[in-house]
């Protein structure tokens, strides 16, 4: 597809200026517009609390910590964007730490993580500030899991540290793929810089993406002698190596095929359960 | 980034964080300033080495991993202490149900290994 030697690199763009992000025509029926009605009506609640219970904490008890009201607008002299706030929540270092209703619970409450079908409902401002309520979650829920650690006790709901990864992963998903959709149409390329599927030298393929070069490549010795070929001779141990991972991909196959009748057999009402959702 | 109850006491003003390799002092000023707006005063850092002593099954060395940890020392006279974050609790009914239905269980087990006291003890293996 990119034949060009030594191609422009296109500068990398960004987002959310004002375009509002492509969509395939079929995406955009009745379920997605309800879809989107319920996830805008959720995304009020979801930024203050992501994965958590909504939260009052008008008094903490068990924390020492100087950060309330009266050292407030000293914090404020720092940044400009003073008016605009609404719902951001100036609690500072105690964004660490859990709500102190939970603290010593056995398990916390928590809702599902954001799945790529809502994310992609949202505008790219949206994603921006949705990432850093995760990421602030994340922090916290890592910080809960080293102190647990140390007392060796159990981490109280540790599936929400998955959870927020997870949704991590969902919006960086969907930010690139807006990133693709908008230089697809600026550009007319996939990818950032452009290269093509080569060879080395023992048959594995990989991707090599273009560079400009000082010289032009018939005089460069050292690229030159880079082979991008190989000879008939190693189409043998490419076999090879493709029985190697095909075998290797059926071993594992075969055994959690075992592991699961096993299980199946030990616990016939649960293999039941499972089958019958 | 995560904070840490530091091993070493460490003045009042002074929060441990773990922080990941990458970051200079500057990116965690800058973290903490923008993000958690938290004043900050100094930034140090260090880097702490993993153990490399424990061994597997198969006699290999196996390395825990390097981290880098962050001593930020706040600004404005604020003050942190590390927040116990596991108090002790009033055990709700079905705790409580559990540890009594547990210490019944472990003393029939004693004295199941004590013998039957009407032997007055004599050995398991005497007799019919």
């Amino acid at each position: 597809m990119y034949r060009g030697k030594a191609r422009v690199r296109p500068g990398r763009r960004h987002l959310g200026k004002g375009q509002p992000p492509p969509r395939a025509p079929g995406a955009v029926g009745v379920r997605g517009a309800m879809a989107a009605a319920a996830a805008m009506a959720a995304l009020g609640r979801s930024l203050t609390a992501a994965l958590r219970l909504p939260r009052a904490r008008p008094e903490l008890p068990g924390m020492a910590l100087n950060l309330y009201h009266k050292n407030l607008p000293k914090i404020e002299t720092l940044h400009q964007v003073k008016f605009l706030h609404t719902t951001v929540s100036r609690r500072g270092l105690e964004e660490f730490f859990d709500d102190p209703a939970n603290w010593g619970e056995k398990s916390v409450k928590s809702g599902d993580s954001w799945n790529i079908k809502q994310l992609r409902g949202k505008s790219s401002e949206d994603l921006h500030k949705l990432w850093y309520v995760l990421l602030k979650e994340k922090n916290m829920l890592l910080t809960l899991e080293q102190e647990s650690k140390r007392q060796r006790k159990a981490m109280p709901s540790p599936e929400r540290l998955e959870k927020v990864e997870t949704s991590m992963k969902n919006i960086d998903l969907v930010v690139r793929e807006r990133e693709i959709a908008l230089r697809l149409l600026q550009t007319g390329h996939e990818k950032p810089v452009p290269g093509e599927w080569r060879h080395d030298f023992l048959g594995r393929t990989f991707w090599y993406s273009y560079k400009e070069w000082p010289i032009p490549w018939h005089l460069n010795k050292k690229h030159k002698k880079k082979r991008f070929y190989y000879l008939p001779h190693v189409n043998h141990f490419i076999r090879l190596r493709l029985e190697k991972t095909l075998r290797k991909r059926a071993r594992q196959q075969s055994l959690e095929r075992t592991r699961r009748k096993v299980l199946e057999r030990k616990f016939p009402d649960v293999a039941v359960k499972a089958q019958s959702q | 980034m995560l904070a840490v109850r530091p091993g070493v006491p460490q003045p009042e003003d002074t929060v441990q964080f773990r922080v990941s390799m990458e970051m200079t002092k500057l990116d965690i000023r800058n973290y903490l300033e923008r993000i958690y707006n938290v004043p900050v005063a100094a930034v140090r850092t260090r880097i702490q080495y993993g153990a490399n002593n424990k061994r597997n099954h198969r006699n290999q060395r196996v390395k825990k991993p390097d981290y880098k940890v962050a001593y930020v020392q706040l600004g404005q006279g604020q003050t942190f202490q590390f927040p116990n974050l596991f108090p002790e609790k009033e055990q709700d009914a079905e705790t409580r149900s559990f540890d009594d239905f547990r210490d019944k269980f472990m003393e029939k087990e004693e004295q199941k290994q004590e013998g039957d006291p009407r032997r007055g003890g004599v050995p398991d293996w005497f007799g019919l």
